[in-house]
């Protein structure tokens, strides 16, 4: 009995679907639409955050020396540095190849420069930390101590730009959270008013349901369907679409100012399960939010 | 089978109900009768279960209406058939779909509801008109599928509120030998109208409401 009852529930479900296919088709649509920024906001998120756990993880180090350094100096920097565990020279900028580098990072921009040319950029060793799962390495030691030496200027490390973004991304994630809030508050008020518009149709139906002795949820059960119906269709179609525009746009590695490439990737399966079900139990709550105000009038 | 004991109902200063006092055996054929506003839309509607009494109570088969859930009075409702005046059907449902739905609401099987529904389209002698629409058929034709929905679950009561209220002469006495057939099988009848010529001769029991109160109760 209970199989036969939930055949007619979706029976029931669907056969309004079908009989109502503009209003249901406009709200799956506007939903969509929501669901689609909601996922383009995760997507976003997910891969700024495992772009800043993939550069935190290896720690590069620029120590720009003073003007007119001698080469006994550099000697003397080049052995300390040496002395720090995992420390690997990458390189010694000289000032021209610092204005290379420069012109090069602002590409099209690189006419600023001109009149420039004898504008003195230091002299530099980058140097790279490997292998930093055992938290050995403290940059901030390493940077006040390499600056206490004669002819360091200043030392600047990946980790201060990872510091300083990571609040950005504190803040991206406190609005992410609140227009995430506000696109499913939006996504109930949409599938409630919906429902809502297909109970008053059917109001009368309704009524001589129960007048026939049908039982509360046997009325509603139908409508929460719909609901979930809406909701499921929404959450795979902006699945999709978001997958197409990741597809079309292909901007799967992305050099934001010679900070470490941005590789995009999609969701996982559990994020775009996450979407799915999001989108199902908005649908079924806003199903129960109209259908509970209906009976309650 | 319906008791009621010092009913009174009331719409904001408006007495609908005062003091009724009524029993009703099982098997019984009672008409009630009144001017309009004499409340017998809503003595139907108290014994039906869709209007609660301000005070008093109501017994159906010795269950009290003002003491049962929700979900049980659904459950009741489907032992009690309604016949409304405007018949309530669903014009966008066929004739067969409207009288099956007294049954699908119960979960009954499939099989069986097609069975029963086409048994009691052939009791109101619509045999034929499964799968016409109402707005198709004529207003006694509409009221014998309002009547087929009633008694498809085998009703302990069927309550008709002004049921040849919108029919000619003709199709109102083929109505009442139908709620006769109805009530030889051992359904409680109780026919609320306003028709003198309905309530000539029947040798069944009249109770006359005025201003909400009984002020007769005689053999017809």
């Amino acid at each position: 009995m209970i199989i036969r009852l939930w055949i007619y529930f979706f029976r029931s479900a669907f056969s309004n679907i079908l009989n109502n296919p503009l209003i249901h088709l406009i709200s799956i649509g506007t939903i969509t639409i929501s669901m689609l920024l909601f996922g383009a906001f995760m997507l976003l998120s997910m891969n700024l955050n495992n772009w800043i756990r993939e550069w935190g993880e290896s720690l590069s180090m620029s120590i720009y020396l003073k003007d007119g350094v001698d080469e006994k100096a550099k000697k003397e920097i080049e052995s300390a540095i040496k002395k720090f565990k995992g420390a690997e020279i990458k390189g010694f900028i000289t000032k021209d190849q610092a204005m290379i580098n420069l012109k090069e990072g602002l590409g099209e921009q690189a006419g600023l420069l001109e009149g420039l040319e004898e504008m003195a950029l230091p002299e530099s060793f980058e140097i790279i930390f490997k292998d930093r799962s055992d938290n050995s390495v403290d940059p901030k030691l390493i940077k006040s101590s390499l600056e206490k030496m004669k002819g360091v200027d200043e030392v600047q490390y990946s980790q201060q730009w990872i510091e300083r973004f990571e609040g950005v991304m504190d803040m991206f994630r406190v609005v992410g959270l609140a227009i995430g809030g506000l696109l499913c508050v939006a996504v109930l008020f949409i599938i409630s008013n919906t429902i809502k518009l297909t109970i008053y149709s059917r109001r009368d139906e309704i009524e001589i349901y129960k007048l026939m002795g049908a039982t509360d949820w046997f009325v509603k059960i139908p409508f929460l369907i719909e609901g979930a119906t809406q909701g499921l269709l929404s959450g795979i179609a902006a699945l999709v679409m978001l997958n197409l525009a990741y597809s079309v746009i292909s901007l799967k590695a992305i050099n934001l100012f010679g900070l470490p490439v941005i590789n995009i990737a999609f969701l996982s399966v559990q994020g775009s399960i996450f979407i799915i079900c999001l989108s199902l139990v908005l649908g079924v709550a806003g199903g129960f939010i109209s259908i509970g105000r209906f009976f309650k009038s | 089978m319906i008791q009621l004991f010092k009913v009174c109902k009331s719409y904001g200063t408006n007495k609908a109900l005062d003091d009724i006092n009524l029993r009703m055996r099982k098997g019984e054929f009672v008409f009630i009768t009144g001017p309009s506003g004499a409340g017998k839309t809503t003595l139907l509607r108290i014994i039906f279960g869709t209007a609660r009494p301000t005070s008093g109570q109501i017994l159906i088969d010795g269950i009290n209406l003002s003491r049962i859930s929700r979900l049980k009075l659904d459950l009741l409702r489907r032992k009690i058939g309604f016949v409304f005046q405007d018949f309530k059907l669903l014009n966008s449902k066929t004739i067969f779909q409207n009288v099956a739905l007294a049954l699908e609401v119960t979960g009954e099987r499939p099989g069986i509801i097609r069975k029963k529904t086409h048994q009691a389209l052939r009791a109101v002698g619509l045999s034929g008109k499964e799968k016409a629409f109402p707005l198709e058929l004529s207003g006694g034709e509409q009221q014998r599928v309002a009547i087929a929905r009633a008694i498809i679950n085998e009703p302990m009561i069927l309550v008709a509120d002004e049921p040849t209220g919108n029919l000619d002469p003709d199709i109102t006495k083929e109505i009442m030998v139908l709620f006769r057939s109805v009530n030889l099988r051992g359904t409680t009848l109780v026919i609320a109208t306003h028709n003198r010529e309905l309530l000539k001769d029947t040798g069944q029991r009249i109770i006359a409401l005025d201003k909400g109160r009984v002020i007769e109760e005689r053999i017809g």
